[in-house]
């Protein structure tokens, strides 16, 4: 089975100016994304990640380079028939409610007029904003318009969902929120592709990142493979007294192991946010 | 979508009303009785009107609606779709075709309100003092209507293909006003055209631009339709017709061609 997107050699370069000169946003990245998972791009402020999402999708066109997108090269109609976008920092006719906006973009989509409404409902069900379908969109806060632009992107059922920054703006719980729809996506057989620069989260949405720097890929793999220190353990100890402590290095030390460092776990500032506050209004 | 979203900007309604302002302004001077002179005048007052506010409303509407696309960035949204470049434009097209329908139709109604209304009253005078009655066509407002739009369109197909080329708002309103302007002259050049002493090198560069812009003065052959619609020939009107067809064709397309390279 081939890839959900396969890039090859992509590099992109951006005229800047009259005289020619270039700056290269994407340098010679290779990727393969596989079907079924959730991939995350990873990197810091304008190391490339939009660009890159922009040229999978055709919007804009790279320098040089191969992409397929579930096995038809990019930039077709058919590939982006199988593919849902949610751009980065989206905006959407202010006058449609959301849901006319959801059924607009079905019908661009080529959704059929009898799976329509179901197809609407249940899309605007997964990103919880049938409540808010009704109002208009001008009159959405930041966590509603990328819900929003959730359901506009899966509403025909794409094989692959490629977001851009879908939690920008949103507050932690609203996050949480949206990692969830993502790992349903994922449940339902679909394959996610992301930005993000809230690593907390994709760490627990991911299963594969890639992490870009300059327009160039520097690290690539499965989460739990990059982040484990497998040389490394990790002991959480209740009612630890002094006395223990010294008996229990004494014993580690008898089999030649050795206690690098003794710390209180700590709870991520995330996790405290979550525990304390119940969720944004809009949730 | 486009056309809703342009029915709900204020700035059609202004130019709505400062067309319609114009044509009922004319009556103002109905006081000076000029016979039949004065339905003419009144004539060309609403063509100019709608001419003038018409071509300003399809060089601004089309270029503002293409960029608010644009710069909104819910191209990016659209164009992620399985949506075409060229179905993106022509949906664009047919848009500000549909309000520049409506402005002509709303325009010409009460053109055509106006010149009846008058011509009722010339009418009356002129069986009083044994003159001549002045008379009008509906129909001829009726294809003259039709060819005005035409016009418009083929004006917001040129600006269209302008903008799926130009980076910015204004360049693309600048750069089309002045196609505008140099349409409505061609028949200076065609006079130029047909005078022998120019060099070849002058003349070949005028015939390129000749062809290359449509000749708008040609739709204006309104006075004539309303006021003696019998002078017309019918086939000079369909050739109007299939031109125009032809050219807003031919912008589009070439529009389409120049947008699928760009980067959104
Ligand atoms: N249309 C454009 N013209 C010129 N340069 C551009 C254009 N779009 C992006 N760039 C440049 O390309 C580089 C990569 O931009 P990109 O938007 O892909 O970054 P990013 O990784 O998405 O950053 P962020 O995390 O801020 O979203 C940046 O240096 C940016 O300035
Ligand atoms: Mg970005």
């Amino acid at each position: 089975m081939t890839s959900a997107i396969s890039v090859r050699h992509l590099t992109k370069d951006f005229k800047m100016g009259l005289r020619g000169l270039k700056l290269r946003a994407v340098d010679d990245l290779s990727l393969e994304i596989p079907r079924g998972q959730v991939y995350g791009l990873l990197g810091p402020n304008g190391c490339g990640k939009s660009t890159t999402l922009k040229i999978v999708l055709g919007l804009v066109a790279g320098t040089s380079g191969e992409i397929n997108i579930l096995g038809f090269p990019s930039a077709t109609a058919e590939a982006r028939r199988r593919t849902g976008f949610l751009p980065e920092a989206p905006y959407f006719h202010k006058f449609l409610t959301g849901r006319e906006l959801v059924r607009y973009c079905a019908q661009l989509s080529g959704v059929s007029a009898i799976k329509m409404e179901s197809a609407v409902e249940a899309a605007l069900g997964l990103a919880a904003m049938t409540e808010a379908a009704s109002r208009p969109i001008g009159t959405y806060s930041k966590g509603m318009l990328q819900r929003i632009g959730l359901a506009q992107a899966i509403v025909h059922d794409p094989e692959l969902v490629i977001l851009d920054e879908p939690t920008a703006g949103v507050d932690p719980v609203g996050a949480a929120a949206i990692g969830r729809m993502i790992r349903t996506m994922r449940d339902q057989g679909k394959t996610v592709v992301l930005c993000s620069h809230l690593l907390g989260q994709v760490e627990q949405v991911c299963d594969r990142v890639a992490i870009m720097d300059h327009g160039r890929l520097v690290l690539e793999g499965r989460v739990d493979d990059v982040l484990a220190q497998r040389d490394r353990h990790l002991m959480t100890i209740e009612a630890l007294t002094p006395d223990a402590r010294v008996a229990a290095e004494s014993a580690l030390a008898a089999h030649g192991a050795r206690v690098r460092s003794v710390t209180h776990p700590r709870r991520s500032l995330e996790e405290l946010f979550r525990e304390l506050v119940t969720g944004s209004r809009d949730a | 979508m486009t056309f809703l979203e342009a029915v709900r900007q204020k700035f059609f309604a202004f130019l709505i009303v400062l067309g319609a302002a114009m044509v009922l302004s004319s009556v103002a001077f109905r006081f000076l009785d000029f016979g039949h002179g004065e339905l003419k005048f009144i004539a060309d007052f609403g063509f100019g009107g709608m001419f003038l506010f018409g071509s300003i409303l399809a060089v601004v509407m089309t270029a503002q609606l293409f960029f608010a696309e644009m710069d909104n960035r819910t191209a990016l949204t659209l164009l992620a779709k399985p949506l075409s470049r060229a179905e993106f434009l022509i949906g664009k097209f047919f848009g500000v075709w549909m309000i520049l329908g409506l402005f002509v139709i709303i325009l010409s109604a009460l053109l055509g309100l106006v010149l009846w209304g008058r011509a009722q009253e010339l009418s009356l005078l002129a069986e009083q003092s044994g003159r001549v009655a002045p008379d009008f066509s509906f129909r001829g407002l009726g294809i003259f209507a039709v060819l005005q739009w035409l016009r418009l369109s083929v004006v917001a197909a040129i600006v269209l293909a302008i903008a799926a080329a130009a980076r910015t708002f204004l360049f693309a309103v600048i750069l089309g006003a002045l196609t505008v302007v140099a349409g409505q002259l061609q028949w200076i050049a065609q006079d130029v055209l047909l005078k022998p002493t120019e060099s070849m090198l002058y003349k070949s560069i005028l015939w390129l631009t000749s062809r290359i812009l449509p000749n708008l003065q040609q739709f204006n052959i309104g006075d004539a339709l309303v006021l003696d619609s019998g002078t017309v020939a019918a086939t000079s009107i369909g050739w109007v017709i299939l031109s125009g067809l032809l050219y807003a064709a031919a912008y589009l397309f070439l529009g389409a061609l120049v947008f699928r390279r760009r980067e959104i």
